[in-house]
Parts: structure tokens; sequence; C-alpha cells
């Protein structure tokens, strides 16, 4: 086996004139949970589909599980779709079954393992019922089950948080580490940052149909400087001129942020200035800053291409 | 390939079960019902039509009373032996002095078809219809009584009748068989198999496609439908085969045992039954039975894949509706070509017919019935069979390439496409302007 569960390259998918996915890469090494984040509409849905090979990419290719046609290894493969569907005449025992079965699992071994992952996420209750008298997140539920029934090594989940309650949001996050323990890569899409901070092992952001940034989470937290928060003890004086000059003020506190190689200087002023300290933290900003950073990064580059293009047509 | 055949499997059952059961299959079952319900309401009233009109139909000789005898028995006598519809009832009155003819005809309460009065030498007929076959019948019996008088008594001849055992069956029966082939193959296929047109609608409703699509290639996810309604349909025969064999075995506990034994002496006797049997197609019955079969599922499959591809293009139930009518022309135009190919076994337009594929079923099947050639069909099936593939192979592609790929209107797979960022993109670039 490869270190690699994912090897996509130069995915593109073209619709009616319009690029929806422009050469995405995703690398996703094997037995780590991987995420897929990006705006709504970015080409995240896409991407995976033709990393799954449902839909042919007009350009690039995809090989999973160690350089396997994605077609070739469908029954190690688990995916939780976007629009989620369910036959709603089937109990839930017999969809996850039925999804077991599709991907190679026996009927019987399918109704068994049903049960039993039903019982652990609460639903009990509902192992026999159809899927037409359970609530939404019910059948999401049900049908996330079904995707990694067959005990996949590669489990594919487009969007799974959403329309789940924070109970069941928890209850997922537990299945997709307990997964990962039993060895299984796990990739994701989603647009909750939350989420991805705290599962993912290495992140890919997708924007305006292109990747925009690949790495871990730390290095996403890394392309902003850090934060600080300053309170001075004693607030009289002029504070301001021991701080950098971009510092804010709210209230009692300074907010402003400094380079990594800045803190011990920044130290030593606050030191020298004789304000005192009341509280003071270094943080770096969370992924959802960095996400907003860099999707709005991207959406100026737009703009400005716009603003060019609308140049270029009045001269002409 | 066994794997390919497990997905088949996998996508069949999971279809059939959720045809059957539901409480609609019932209904869907049970139709034939009220068809012959409605068949028989119709046939009891017409055969009552008929009753009555038989029984007020009739014939009158007025007669003087010397000849009255002579007549009756004359009728008793000739009415065995004409062949075809039987004349109408005689009715033989004595003549008195009064008598119009053209009044009795018009008499009320029956319908009077011709009346003969006079002396049988001769006879004056009023006839309701010029050159009527009740007035040359009333001539007739005038004539047999004249001619009996003159010639005396003649005993009748004493023929000694023999059948032939085996002569084959004609080649008009033969026909007919293949023709009945044509016809239920056709009627079957033309009620089971467009049934498949709705069935990918069902899946593109509710999004398990995408979980379809991404689990099993997609041909076998079409072949597990077809199949999966094939079971629907064989079912379906099978049901109501046993009924009609079920129907058969309760008509005959509940006919009296001696009666049934004295009618089986007596059909042994006059071998009626045998001849009925006798009538058989080319090829005999066992394999010809099995043969039709075998035809039947590879129409249903032809045609149901064409039904389950071309619906798959749908994106709405209305589209569903408009496209399934093209197909039911094609399917009767088929049909049409097989019956003229079915009155003319051997010619070029027979073997055109067998040889387009969508015919090819209906019009081989006919075949087995004239020719008693055996492996030319083992070649049809497999001909027949690679046309399956090819069509199944096809709505694959097309499903693939226009609604899988996001190219067509269909929102579900769209919506994760192209629109909504070009309507932000246009903007951007339009109020830069």
């Amino acid at each position: 086996m490869t270190e690699y569960s994912v090897e996509a390259r130069g995915l593109t998918k073209y619709f009616e004139g319009f690029t929806a996915v422009d050469h995405v890469d995703l690398e996703v090494p094997a037995g780590s949970i991987y995420g897929v984040l990006g705006p709504n509409g970015a080409g995240k849905t896409t991407t995976l589909r033709m990393m799954l090979g449902i839909v042919d990419p007009d350009a690039g290719m995809s090989r999973l599980l160690g350089g396997h046609k994605p077609q070739s290894v469908r029954h190690r493969v688990g995916y939780l779709p976007e629009e989620r569907g369910l036959y709603p005449g089937m109990k839930a025992r017999e969809a996850i079954a039925f999804m077991g079965a599709l991907r190679g699992l026996d009927w019987g071994e399918g109704r068994r393992r049903a049960a039993l992952f039903m019982t652990e996420l609460g639903l009990e209750r509902v192992i026999d019922e159809k899927i037409r008298k359970m609530s939404k997140g019910m059948a999401q539920m049900v049908q996330l089950i079904g995707s990694i029934i067959h005990a996949p090594d590669l489990i594919v989940l487009d969007e799974p948080f959403s329309g789940l309650d924070p109970v069941n949001q928890e209850r997922l996050e537990m299945l997709v580490r307990r997964e990962r323990e039993r060895g299984a890569t796990i990739l994701f899409s989603t647009h909750v940052m939350a989420h991805a901070e705290r599962l993912c092992d290495r992140i890919a952001i997708i924007a305006r149909s292109a990747r925009r940034f690949e790495g871990t989470v730390d290095q996403a937290r890394a392309l902003l400087p850090m934060q600080v928060r300053y309170t001075p003890r004693d607030a009289g004086g002029d504070v301001a001129a021991s701080l950098p000059p971009d510092a804010e003020r709210r209230g009692d506190d300074w907010h402003f942020a400094i380079q990594d190689d800045g803190v011990e200087p920044l130290l030593a002023r606050i030191t020298a200035s004789g304000h005192g300290v009341a509280g003071l933290s270094i943080t770096r900003p969370g992924l959802h800053d960095a996400f907003v950073h860099i999707v709005r990064q991207v959406d100026a580059g737009f703009a400005a291409d716009a603003r060019a293009d609308a140049i270029e047509e009045s001269a002409a | 390939m066994s794997s390919l055949l497990r997905n088949i499997v996998v996508v069949a059952r999971r279809d059939f079960l959720a045809i059957v059961a539901t409480p609609t299959f019932l209904l869907f079952l049970l139709a034939p019902l009220f068809m012959i319900a409605m068949g028989a309401i119709g046939g009891v009233g017409a055969s009552q039509l008929a009753d009555s009109a038989r029984g007020a139909g009739r014939i009158v000789i007025l007669a003087a009373p010397a000849d009255i005898d002579a007549l009756r028995a004359a009728d008793a006598r000739l009415r065995e032996a004409l062949p075809g519809g039987k004349a109408a009832t005689l009715e033989l009155r004595v003549a008195t002095a009064n008598d119009d003819p053209v009044a009795v005809a018009q008499e009320k309460g029956s319908d009077t078809y011709a009346v003969m009065s006079g002396p049988l030498a001769a006879p004056r007929i009023v006839e309701r219809e010029k050159g009527s076959r009740s007035g040359a019948w009333l001539a007739l019996l005038a004539t047999d009584v004249l001619r009996t008088r003159a010639a005396g008594d003649v005993a009748p001849a004493a023929p000694r009748f023999e059948s032939l055992k085996h002569g084959g069956t004609s080649i008009a029966a033969q026909q007919s068989i293949g023709f009945g082939a044509i016809f239920v193959i056709f009627l079957l296929t033309l009620l089971l198999a467009g049934q498949s047109v709705g069935m990918l609608a069902e899946e593109k409703g509710n999004k398990v496609i995408e979980i379809l699509a991404a689990a099993v290639p997609l041909e076998s996810v079409f072949l597990g439908k077809l199949l999966g309604l094939l079971g629907v349909a064989i079912l379906f025969i099978a049901f109501w085969m046993a009924m009609a064999v079920g129907g058969g075995l309760v008509a005959m506990t509940q006919v009296d045992p001696a009666a049934l034994a004295e009618a089986g002496a007596a059909a042994a006797n006059t071998k009626a039954s045998a001849a009925l049997l006798a009538v058989e197609p080319a090829t005999g019955w066992p394999f010809f039975i099995g043969i039709g079969f075998a035809y039947f599922i590879m129409a249903f499959l032809l045609l149901g894949a064409i039904f389950l591809g071309v619906g798959a293009q749908a994106g709405t139930v209305r589209e569903i509706q408009m496209l399934s009518l093209p197909i039911t022309i094609l399917q009767v135009a088929m049909f049409s070509l097989c019956s003229a190919a079915a009155s003319a076994p051997g010619s070029t337009l027979a073997t055109v017919a067998q040889i387009i594929p969508f015919s090819s079923p209906l019009a081989m099947a006919a075949r087995a019935a004239t020719d008693d050639a055996r492996g030319v069909h083992l070649l049809a099936l497999g001909w027949q069979a690679i046309w399956v593939a090819l069509v199944i192979i096809l709505s694959v592609r097309l499903f693939r390439a226009g609604v899988l790929s996001g190219r067509s209107n269909w929102k579900f797979w769209k919506r994760s496409g192209g629109v909504p960022e070009a309507a932000p993109r246009r903007t951007t670039a339009i109020d830069r302007l």
C-alpha cells in the first residue's frame, strides 16, 4: 500500500463553458482525516464526484487506495453524497444492508451490523422503522451508517455535519475518529470550520473552482499573524507609544497583530513601559479566520481581474 | 463478472421487493380480473341478445295436412347434413282457405324469414330478402318431399367414416398458432415492459441514484432494474397461469365424476380430443412453449431497455408520458410487421422481421410454429441478447453524458455545477463597468 489513499491530479470540469473545477489536486495520506473546505458552490462536490469516478473529469485523473482506478475499488470505498437520498419505503435496517450489499457486503451481515451501529448511535428505536417515518436528521444518520457499513478503507463524506443537531454532530465526530482508529482514511467536505479544526490532520481549501491552500490546520492558521490582547494595569499615560502602530483600543484592552518573531521584543517593551500587565494573551487566529482570509484574498483577486477586464473593455 | 452479476442481483432484488410488497401491486396483479369481468358481462349480454334473436327467427310453411309429416321428416333429415349455419326453426301450419302468406310473414313477435304456401309442386314463397337462404331451404324441402314420393323410400347410404390419424397439422393451423404466439407476446410486453419507463424517475426523485452510481457500475443498475421488473412480470404471468390451471381443476371437481368418465369415454370414442391435440406447431408443443417463453423474455428485455433508457433521460413525469408514446408506436409497428410476416412464412418479409432485433422475438416465435428447425432459435436468442446489451450500454452512455455530467436541465446534478458560481462572477464584472 502506498502512503496515499487518494491521488487526484489536475481534476477539471467544465459546465456549459464555465469552469466548475479547475485543475484541483488532492493527496490524502493513508490513515488520515482530511478536510476539503470551501464556500458554497466552490466546486467541492464536483471534485469529490470526479475523484470517486461518479462523474468523468474533462481533464485530470484520480487514483484511489494505492494507484487503483476509482471504479475498480468500489467495494473498499464508502461515500455519503451531499444530496441525501434513501428509498422512503425501506426499513432502516434493510436500507443499510442494501447499501452494504451494493458495496459487496453480505445481506445478513449487513443487517446484523446495521442493528449494532444504530444501537450505538442511539437509534435503536427506529431500527425497523421505515425511512419515510423518520426525521431528516435520523435518515441522514441511517445513510451515514449505510455508507460505512462495509468497513471501507476510504470514507468520503460530503457535508456530513449539515442538518445534524449538536448531539448527532458529536456522535459523528466520534464515529469518524473511531473509523480512523480502525485504519480507514476519512475525507470530508464542509464549510463549518469548527469540525475541520477539531478533526482534520490536513485540509485543502477550494475557492472559486481551484485549490487555494493545502496543508495542516496549523499551517493554515500560520498564514495569519498572531493576535495579541493586552490589558495594562495602569491605563493612564501613553500606552500606545510602547505598542505597534496598528494597535486598537477596545475598552481597557488593546488589540494588535504581531509576527512570530515579535513576541519577545513585545514582552520586553511592555515590561519596560511600566504600565503593568493585568492581562495578556497571544493566540493564533482560528481556522475560521484563516479560511475567511484565504477566500477573501481569492475574491479580491477576482474583483481585480474583473476591474482589469472592465478597463480593457472600456479602452477597446 | 461474478461481481457484476452480484450487483445486478442486489439491484434487481431491491426493485422486485419494492414493487411486489405494495398494495398497488395487488391492484396491478388483479387488473386482468376487471378485464375478464368486463368481457364476461359483454359476452353474456351478447349471447343473450343472440339467443333471443335466434328463438324469434322462423320460417313458416302453410301446408296441406297430408304434406305436414313428410315436410317435417325432410327438414329433420336434411338439417343435420347442412354445413355452416343451420336454417331458422321451421314452423308447420295446416293451410286454411283464407291464408295470406304476407300477413303471416308480418306477424308480430318473431322474425319470419320466409313463408311457403300453395301446392308443393308450385309453391308460393314470400321471403323477407330476395334470394335468401331461407327461401331456398323451403324450396329444397318441397323438392325433397316430391322426390321421396316419386321414388319411394330409399334406404340411406351407410357410410363408414375414417379419419386421418397422422395427417399432420395444416399450414393454416400452424400459422394461426404462430400468430397467436405473436399476439400473446406482444400483449404481455405491451402491458408489462412499459412500466420500466418510470423506473429511474424514482431514483432521480429521491436522490438514491448517486448512491447507486457511486457504488456499482450503472450498467448493472440498469440491467438489475430490468431484471427486477422481469421478475415482477413472470410473477404476474405465473399467477394467472396458476389461476387458470386452478380454475380448470376446480371446474373438473365440480363436474359429476360419472359424467366426467362418460365424457372421457365419449371423447375416446369420437377421437375429438385427439383431433384437438393433433394441431401442433412444427417444433412440437414443449419446445414451442419453452422457446416462446424465451422469446417473451427477450422481447421484454429489449423493449424494457428502450423504455428504461428513454425514461432515464426524462426529467419530469410529463416527459416520461410523452416519451413513452413513440416507443409504444414502435412496438405496434413491430407487431404489425410480425403479423404480416407470420402469414407469409419463408418470405423476404418474414426474414426481415426475424433479423430486425426489435421484431425478432415475435417473428421467431411465429417461425417456431411453422418451421421445425431448432438450431436457428439459439442463433436468434444470441442475436437478441447482443441487442439487449447494446441498448443498455447506449442508455448508460446517454445517461452518463446527459444526466450525470450536468449538461441537462436536471437541477440535482447541476446544482453542484456552475450556476451558483457563474452568477456572482458575472455581476462583479458588470459592477465594475
